[in-house]
């Protein structure tokens, strides 16, 4: 159900549905390679050339592959298009918090390090309290 | 009410080499927060925090094409040191809500439960997020980014930039 709302969705949307499928993904890798036939692709599943083609009907949906209509056996070929705007889509949430905890580990670690502790953790606190004594003597 | 069963939830795990009080006022602590809470390449160049719940973490980030991005935390849940609740969203100067600037399908906000857990002199952080008031495509939006995320794609993502990267420079 969730998938048949997606597909009503936008292009990364109809994208995503269709790398929801660990056997669909499995041949995208596949096809990474270059082209290939559908009996080809479907050797590494214990699947029927029909359920195998069944999948790729979600890809070619979806733009991820193209599917040759001149040779006779009709090679399938990715298209990577769909996919960068994926890999970037994914990559911002998942880059952002990797990214940020990886700032935090470097920050701790330098927090910790014993010289730079002292000279961040009370930078120029004395000057401040010169001032305040100063006026204070003019009162 | 909405069923939470259906909510897609991020999920990232960190061990640091750090004791936990420490960890946590880095997460809590503005002047902390300025040090490290910034994307690859940017800078947090505001910041403003009111550490209770209701209170607000409010930062600008710049780009480094100059551009500013804004964010802020609004705290439900502060649990020194093991334990801090907020509803993260897209904001700008002003310190009101935005959209995603890149996605305008993203949940308005999104609900982040960070646990820090001691765990022999080190600290394991878990941070969990998920879409909060969100419609359902919204939540289809952030389940999409989640799924490439936590199951299992890792692997399938990490070989196809390596082939993007070769075919589209």
């Amino acid at each position: 159900m969730l998938l048949e709302a997606r597909v009503h969705d936008d292009p990364l949307s109809l994208t995503f549905a269709a790398l929801a499928d660990p056997t669909r993904r499995a041949i995208l890798a596949q096809l990474m390679s270059g082209e290939h036939s559908v009996t080809e692709l479907a050797g590494p599943f214990a699947m029927t050339l029909p359920a195998v083609t069944k999948h790729l009907k979600v890809l070619e949906r979806a733009g991820l592959i193209t599917r040759s209509r001149e040779a006779q056996w009709r090679p399938c070929k990715l298209d990577a298009r769909p996919l960068r705007q994926v890999a970037d889509w994914t990559a911002g949430y998942r880059q952002f918090w990797e990214g940020n905890l990886d700032h935090l580990d470097d920050y701790l670690t330098q927090l910790q390090a014993p010289d730079q502790l002292k000279a961040q953790a009370e930078p120029e606190q004395p000057a401040a309290h010169t001032t305040t004594i100063t006026e204070g003597d003019h009162s | 009410m909405t069923s939470t069963d259906t909510t897609p939830v991020f999920t990232i795990t960190r061990t640091f080499h750090a004791p936990r009080e420490l960890v946590f006022r880095a997460w809590t602590q503005p002047e902390h927060l300025a040090r490290w809470m910034s994307s690859a390449g940017m800078t947090q160049f505001s910041t403003s925090l009111d550490l209770r719940p209701g209170g607000v973490f409010h930062y600008g980030l710049r780009t480094p094409d100059g551009q500013e991005l804004w964010g802020k935390w609004v705290f439900r849940e502060i649990e020194a040191p093991s334990r801090l609740v907020f509803v993260s969203s897209f904001s700008d100067a002003a310190g009101g809500f935005t959209r995603h600037p890149m996605a305008a399908d993203w949940p308005l906000e999104t609900l982040s439960t960070v646990t820090f857990t001691e765990q022999a002199g080190q600290t394991v952080l878990t941070l969990s997020a998920a879409p909060l008031n969100a419609s359902e495509s919204e939540r289809q939006t952030f389940a999409g980014a989640v799924a490439g995320m936590d199951q299992g794609w890792g692997g399938t993502f990490a070989q196809l930039e390596t082939y993007l990267a070769d075919v589209q420079p």
